[in-house]
């Protein structure tokens, strides 16, 4: 093994460990580590609001978009749902067809009827699309909860009957797929909503428009948005004016003028 | 093109008045207008230059107070970058000559030609609005960094608006030669049968029509910070000051070849001729000024080693801005051999030409030394940096401009100029200039920093030299300024070549018609440099 090769090795055992590492004590805390690309388990049972024993993962068929929330909170849960209901409401695109959402409880001990009750709060907020039967909200055993909570990276920590936890909706692709986060604890603004969507449901091929807006809009991790890209935009048409002149310079050739006396 | 015709009328008798002046359609009038505006502004920028040194002689102070230095320095900068250099080749030359040099009668677009002139009229208008709108010109640096710029409480926002209106004149004289060198070169000229000039505009060109745009946009987001208060560059309302600072030098970088390419060019034209020998490596210097504008679009960051970048980023801007000294010394080195063993003829030109070359090895140089990483935290923001462009702004373009004036000169006027004055004035400009600038790289390594109206007693001594070289510079300027009036006005008539050059304009007639030929220009054989078959023909 060449000298070059073996500094190499060691360069990336270093790169490696400092990730590692990091990544190991940011585990330890509470909040919001994305496992964005990563694909939801198919041990993930709950019941909804019906007493359906329901596997996650196989019911998501459409982009779906899960919020993690628990029914009883005194905190931020309530102006989520509500926040993430006045987005839903203002889309232009619809529930049940072009997504489903899932609001989850992560507290083990809330019960069917109190996810019923919750549902009948939220489901007047949104005046179109079918909120009774593509938003379901769900309650699960510790086990569930868990695994899921492990899987898409969202640590909350019990004290005393409360919860301390982040706020976030959790986008999964139509194959399951972890594919956005949007942050916001009372509003999320409904353009983010549908480019979460249009985002997660590529695996289909969305329409045209939609990758048109996705190549215009990225996703801005620090901010915790989509912002348009305008640098991106404008060098995209710069380069593509002087590309097309350029072509058609060389395709009209030389223009045989005659020197006007 | 037709084979002969009758003689025209001079392009300057046409017609008369002022009117026929400032609509003309004409691409020999329109160059001589941008020579006339280009050149009143550099003036301007001599002028505050002076202000400056001035102030700088003693430590302290002594003529203007430290917000009117700022002001002082900002205004310089915006003038002599974006209302003299940038524009000055490619807009007074590359107007008069290029048509000329491919053989044909104007510009693809006379009407844009016309527009991009008034564009920069209006530009400039507004630069100098700056001075009696508002709370005074802008006191930001000719850079505007962000989040200053975004606060200060000086006419940043007409400041703005003017060099965005200048980019606009600027985008459409590029697009103007690149379809003028596409579409109307003379039957029988290849792209490597058209003289450097024409490669360097060409290559200057795709510049300004890629580059600019970037500047128009950054400049307008600034705009919109500061009279929206749309967060984009200022951390304080979200936005990201380091961001301003890629977009700007994005641009600015590669205009640094705006300026310097067109100089090469200019240069390339010279040299050959007053050596009467085939231009060396022709292909390789044609060539050249497209690897610079190339390579020049990957280096920005090099002016950004100190406002936080991760180490790779940095070492390869580094390695990348050494990458364009080698097409820069292509050319160096082959103007040199064509120098070598040719029939020199040291006419004024051939000296400013030469002297280019001189400048522009130290400016280049010492650009190498601030594109080290190493060195560059040491020299950043250092009067060393200030040295180093000027030598290469005014040492470089500045020079070629002048040569390209003399060198010109009888063909657009159709007089000569006293040329044992014009040496004389050469020799002062060439020395006041070396004397003005080189202590400043000095100065830079012991480390008095840019942009201060004020230094320690340490900077004194240097600080001198270099204003009382500003004073010989100026006087040089001046007398060359003289005599070329006085040629102007009542010069003896020139003749049609009188420095045996046989690229295309040296066979009209100085001045030349309204449509450039009055028969059809024959092509050198085996090249724009052939100067042995010129003879023998």
């Amino acid at each position: 093994m060449s000298r070059l090769s073996i500094l190499k090795g060691v360069w990336l055992m270093l790169v490696l460990i400092i990730f590692t590492s990091s990544y190991i004590c940011a585990q330890d805390e509470l909040g919001v580590y994305e496992h964005l690309d990563e694909y939801i388990g198919d041990n993930l049972v709950f019941t909804d609001e019906q007493f359906n024993e329901i596997n996650l993962k196989q019911s998501i068929d459409k982009p779906t978009i899960i919020s993690l929330v628990y029914y009883e909170c005194p905190g931020i849960c309530s102006p989520l749902l509500n926040g993430f209901a006045e987005a839903m409401d203002r889309t232009d695109i619809e529930l049940g067809k072009d997504y489903q959402a899932f609001t989850i409880s992560f507290s083990p001990t809330e019960q069917t009827p109190l996810a019923r009750k919750k549902k009948k709060t939220y489901q007047k907020l949104v005046t179109h699309g079918d909120t009774e039967g593509s938003w379901k909200f769900f309650t699960g055993d510790s086990t569930n909860i868990n695994n899921l909570l492990d899987q898409v990276g969202f640590k909350v920590k019990k004290e005393g009957k409360e919860y301390i936890h982040p706020g976030t909706l959790i986008v999964i692709s139509p194959k399951g797929k972890i594919t956005r986060y949007l942050y916001g604890s009372d509003h999320f603004l409904p353009f983010d909503l549908k480019m979460a969507i249009a985002e997660a449901a590529e695996e289909k091929s969305g329409p045209t428009i939609n990758k048109m807006l996705k190549y215009c809009f990225t996703y801005d991790p620090e901010g915790q948005k989509y912002v348009l890209n305008f640098t991106k935009i404008s060098g995209s048409i710069i380069l593509l004016l002087a590309i097309l002149l350029l072509g058609t310079l060389v395709i009209k050739g030389r223009k045989h003028k005659k020197i006007n006396t | 093109m037709t084979g002969t015709s009758a003689s025209q009328p001079s392009y300057l008798d046409v017609t008369k008045g002022l009117f026929s002046w400032i609509f003309t359609l004409d691409h020999k009038r329109i160059g001589l207008l941008y020579l006339y505006t280009v050149g009143s502004f550099f003036l301007v920028g001599v002028i505050l230059g002076v202000i400056m040194r001035l102030e700088l002689f003693n430590p302290g102070a002594d003529i203007i107070e430290a917000q009117t230095y700022n002001q002082v320095f900002t205004l310089h900068g915006v003038i002599m970058v974006f209302l003299f250099i940038i524009p000055s080749i490619p807009a007074v030359f590359g107007n008069f000559f290029l048509p000329i040099m491919l053989g044909t009668d104007d510009v693809a677009f006379p009407r844009i030609n016309l527009m991009s002139w008034w564009l920069y009229v209006i530009g400039a208008i507004f630069a100098l609005g700056t001075l009696i709108f508002g709370d005074g010109p802008a006191d930001t640096g000719w850079t505007f960094y962000a989040p200053y710029s975004v606060k200060t409480g000086t006419n940043v926002s007409m400041t703005v608006l003017a060099a965005f209106v200048l980019g606009f004149s600027s985008i459409l004289t590029g697009l103007n030669f690149i379809v003028t060198i596409h579409r109307l070169r003379a039957p029988g000229m290849g792209f490597n049968d058209m003289p450097l000039f024409s490669w360097a505009l060409y290559a200057t060109s795709w510049i300004q029509l890629l580059a600019t745009p970037i500047i128009g946009i950054t400049l307008l987001m600034i705009l919109a910070e500061r009279v929206l208060g749309i967060g984009l560059f200022d951390p304080a309302i979200g936005g990201d000051p380091i961001l301003y600072q890629h977009l700007f030098w994005i641009y600015s970088h590669p205009a640094v070849y705006i300026m310097a390419l067109p100089a090469m060019g200019i240069v390339s034209e010279i040299i050959p001729t007053f050596s009467q020998r085939t231009i060396f490596g022709y292909k390789a210097i044609a060539y050249s000024s497209m690897g610079i504008a190339l390579v020049g679009y990957f280096v920005w960051g090099h002016h950004m080693f100190t406002s936080g970048m991760s180490g790779p980023s940095a070492w390869i801007f580094s390695l990348l801005t050494f990458f364009v000294a080698i097409p820069t010394s292509i050319k160096v080195f082959n103007w040199l051999a064509t120098l070598y063993k040719g029939s020199i003829d040291i006419e004024v030109p051939l000296l400013y030409a030469l002297a280019f070359i001189f400048n522009f090895l130290i400016g280049g140089l010492t650009g190498l030394v601030v594109g080290a990483l190493a060195a560059d935290v040491h020299l950043h923001d250092t009067y060393f940096v200030v040295g180093h462009f000027h030598y290469v702004m005014l040492g470089g373009t500045g020079f070629a401009f002048i040569g390209g004036l003399h060198y010109w000169f009888p063909k657009m006027w159709g007089k000569m100029y006293n040329k044992a004055v014009a040496k004389l004035a050469f020799a002062i400009i060439f020395i006041g200039l070396n004397i003005l600038y080189f202590p400043m790289l000095i100065l830079g390594v012991m480390g008095m920093p840019r942009r201060y109206y004020d230094y320690l007693p340490e900077f004194h001594t240097l600080n001198q030299v270099s204003t009382v070289g500003s004073w010989i510079m100026v006087t040089g300027l001046i007398i060359m300024l003289v005599n070329l009036f006085i040629a102007h006005r009542k010069g003896k008539k020139a003749p049609d070549n009188p420095w045996n050059g046989i690229t295309l304009e040296w066979q009209t007639k100085s001045p030349p018609p309204l449509y450039n030929f009055d028969k059809m220009p024959k092509l050198a054989k085996g090249g724009p440099y052939n100067y042995p078959n010129a003879k023998n023909s």
